[in-house]
């Protein structure tokens, strides 16, 4: 097989297959969340209290299932994730919240990670760049 | 008796570590092997003898001995008897030493007669030892004696053993989390020999500097350490996540606690620093870099014990906290404080300039990974610490848990995956776009019908799919390689075949540990992403289908064994239908004696792509409450873990390395010329 066939086949093959991905994904949305979902996600996010450091999800302490059973009353009574969130936050303070997208300290959480990864990527490139420049010399 | 003999075997080998750093660094010019022989014996012999002693007062049950009172009891199974000898603090530390003692031993057997760097390594290494040791000896005595007993357990002890003791009658018995699962026996020990095996590349790059010896001999005398410990840690991290599936009810196996953060970090550093040894050894690059890798690997070790043992984090797995952790904070800072300060010394030395001819070649790719590897592990460094940073700072509360872990790590991990399949066919030096296209082209399509694939099967997540194509991205461009290599041979291919892989025993290794990388990648996707979580209450004879699988309440039953009881139920997992069983399980609860928190215990069917996997969520025995979790892939976790752990173990066999300009650069060089 020549070159040009080969890489004819891989690219007829690839925008195929990429048709399908962008097909299945607009065709069918992503289903929501069931119940259980929902649940599960929000029990991971608040940490048991009275538990060592745990989240509601991870716990086996009795008092952790009548946590989740809770979250899940209130999912069936048609709370919002945020609105359960709230409620828990309200009731034992933001150090139980382990999502902290919502919490103002959240932004430096995140800034310091990023940065880290764009100096260091900066480096890289700079590192290169004194290496071609003492080549030139 | 046994606590004296004990007391004195921790001071022998407390004065045989001194020995060895002070002849160490007396010998170190002429690297004497023989002067070091008496105390490194003595060395080992002390340290192997605190650990017998330790397990003979475990097993004769001697409860005059505080920690055998507190932590074992007549009714403890033997296996867990014997592996409370590491289970609690004060036996850690024990094993640690043992184990610190035999790689001691190790180093000193493999020394040339007459070796400046091992002879100071060995010093290095007794340095650490000191203070192991010296832990042992005063805050954390395994063999402290009961002077006081209350309710049944030791309320206080001494640490001097000559005084009059008092015993509880029975001991107390392990933390029920503890004895509950076989891999908990397990589990801690392979962790340690991955923690304290860093000692060693540690211990030799500190000397090599101390002699601002800039060549890789450090790197290369250190080769196999750094990979073994590489391996048991991440088989250590494997089996936790494997105990943690088996025992705790929830179905998962990561959980971002700080502990398992503690674990995580040092793996991350050590994986970064094995493919930056490889720069260095193949294109003399990363000197500098490579220093700094191994001290943060070291020191990640030391920072995961402390987590782990002085409860500054709130989390499951501080079994036990004590006046350790001052100390290990200060060890700590000692380590860094001191290895960057001869490290600044030196680096005019050893810096090099660098001889980057791409960022598009193997080492290009090699330095992307160490970036993201860093960064991944500053990520869950931390976010592990911001809580306390915050406090710090403000006061205020906060907590980072999953959430905040998952979001950052998913991408990383996916940039990681990408890079390690462009980097492990990418030649050396230069890899142009010709090349590149012509090694991956295969792969770029295979993992873009991987992923079509995986949508028309009806998989809606789409990181799921993402981790999918990459996955099957990654596997083609090696396997695709290998072949390429072994067509090129005159021999047949299976012949050619085992000729290419034995050839490059450290590359295939490295490419082997990659594969297993992937399936642990792809399991992570599919149990977090496709996961189906149910809670069903059912009595007996009652069926309910979750996600295609029939569960039958069958019975219940309750069995007293002597150290625990046993209440579990009979359960059948079922084809759709309800006519085929498929397996039976028994999902329980234990109660131990002297405990009054009942343990869960699930029980897990595992078939060609779920695991079906039941808990007792509540209820009673008329009518049970049960968590029925679907995961499909898990087991994918575990070979791929085990698959990882062999590709560190085959990269062992790596042939010794020639000079620079190797017959492996010019293979490699004029296959990228044959590809062009």
């Amino acid at each position: 097989m020549s070159e040009k066939v080969k890489n004819v086949i891989v690219v007829a093959v690839s925008v195929i297959a990429l048709g399908v991905i962008a097909f299945g994904f607009s065709a069918e949305p992503a289903s929501a969340p069931t119940a259980e979902d929902r649940v599960a996600t929000l029990s991971a996010s608040i940490r048991c209290p009275f538990c060592s450091g745990e989240s509601l999800a991870d716990s086996q302490a009795s008092v952790a299932a009548d946590y989740r059973a809770l979250i899940a009353e209130r999912v069936e009574a048609g709370a919002t994730d945020t609105e359960i969130i709230e409620e828990f936050a309200a009731n034992f303070g933001d150090s139980f919240i382990l999502d902290t997208s919502t919490s103002v300290w959240s932004f430096a959480l995140w800034v310091v990670p990023i940065a880290a990864l764009v100096l260091g990527g900066a480096v890289l490139v700079l590192m290169k760049r004194s290496a071609s420049r003492r080549e030139a010399t | 008796m046994i606590a004296l003999a004990g007391y004195v075997a921790i001071f022998v080998a407390l004065g045989a570590a001194v020995g060895i750093v002070f002849v160490g660094i007396r010998t170190t010019r002429r690297g004497d092997k023989q002067a070091l022989k008496l105390p490194v014996l003595i060395f080992l012999g002390a340290s192997i003898a605190s650990f017998v002693l330790l397990e003979l007062a475990i097993l004769s049950h001697d409860f005059s001995i505080a920690y055998v009172a507190n932590n074992t009891s007549t009714t403890t199974p033997l296996i867990f008897l014997f592996a409370a000898g590491w289970a609690a603090l004060e036996g850690s530390i024990v094993l640690w030493g043992l184990l610190l003692a035999v790689f001691t031993y190790l180093v000193w057997r493999g020394l040339d007669a007459s070796d400046g760097l091992g002879v100071l390594a060995l010093g290095v290494m007794g340095v650490v030892s000191i203070f192991w040791f010296g832990l042992m000896a005063t805050a954390a005595n395994p063999f402290a004696v009961c002077t006081q007993v209350a309710n049944g357990f030791c309320a206080d002890s001494s640490w001097w053993p000559l005084v009059s003791t008092a015993a509880p009658i029975e001991g107390v018995g392990p933390n029920p989390l503890l004895q509950n699962h076989i891999l908990m026996a397990i589990h801690p020990p392979m962790l340690y020999v991955g923690f304290v095996g860093f000692t060693v590349p540690f211990s030799f790059a500190i000397a090599a500097l101390w002699r601002k010896d800039s060549g890789r001999a450090w790197l290369d005398r250190t080769h196999r350490w750094s990979l073994v410990s590489w391996a048991f840690l991440a088989f250590g991290i494997l089996l936790g996540g494997w105990w943690s599936y088996e025992v705790l009810g929830w179905g998962g196996y990561w959980a971002w606690d700080p502990v398992e953060n503690a674990a995580l970090l040092p793996w991350l550093a050590a994986t970064a620093f094995i493919h930056s040894a490889v720069v260095q050894r193949k294109r003399g690059m990363l000197q500098a870099w490579n220093f700094i890798l191994v001290i943060t690997t070291f020191a990640l070790t030391i920072l995961g014990t402390f987590l782990t043992r002085s409860g500054v984090i709130a989390s499951v797995h501080a079994f036990s906290q004590s006046t350790v952790g001052p100390l290990l904070l200060a060890f700590l800072v000692l380590i860094v404080i001191g290895s960057l300060a001869l490290f600044a010394v030196r680096a005019p030395d050893i810096a090099q300039a660098p001889r980057l001819d791409s960022l598009s070649s193997r080492e290009g790719y090699i330095l992307a990974n160490n970036l993201i590897l860093t960064v991944f592990a500053f990520t869950v460094l931390f976010g592990t610490m911001y809580p306390l940073i915050v406090q710090a700072f403000s006061g205020d509360e906060v907590a980072v848990g999953r959430p905040f872990f998952d979001r950052a790590a998913v991408p990383l991990a996916l940039l990681l995956l990408l890079v390690m399949g462009v980097g492990s066919i990418s030649p050396w030096r230069v890899a142009s776009a010709e090349v590149l296209w012509r090694r991956l082209r295969g792969a770029i399509a295979s993992g873009l019908v991987g992923g079509a694939l995986a949508v028309v099967v009806g998989v809606d997540s789409i990181s799921v799919v993402i981790t999918i194509a990459l996955s099957v991205f990654v596997i083609t461009a090696i396997t695709l390689r290998f072949l390429d290599l072994a067509r090129k041979r005159p021999e047949s291919l299976p012949a050619a075949s085992g000729k290419v892989f034995s050839n490059d025993l450290g590359y295939w290794g490295g490419q082997v540990a990659h594969v297993g990388l992937v399936l642990v990648a792809i399991a992570l996707a599919t149990t977090s992403g496709l996961a189906v979580r149910d809670t069903v209450a059912l009595s007996r004879g009652d069926t309910a289908v979750v996600d295609g699988y029939c569960i039958e309440y069958l019975e219940s039953f309750v069995r007293t064994e002597p150290h625990r009881v046993v209440q579990g139920v009979r359960i059948a997992v079922m084809d759709e239908s309800c006519s085929t069983t498929k397996s039976e399980l028994q999902p329980r609860i234990n109660t131990y004696e002297g405990s009054s928190q009942p343990i869960g215990t699930p029980d897990v069917w595992t078939g060609w792509v779920d695991d079906v996997y039941v808990g007792i969520a509540g209820g009673n025995a008329e009518r049970i409450e049960l968590n029925v979790f679907v995961f499909p892939f898990q087991w994918l976790l575990w070979v791929g873990g085990f698959v990882m752990v062999a590709g560190g173990v085959i990269a062992l066999g790596r042939k010794p390395l020639r000079r620079r300009g190797s017959l492996d650069d010019v293979e490699e060089r004029e296959s990228g010329k044959a590809d062009v």
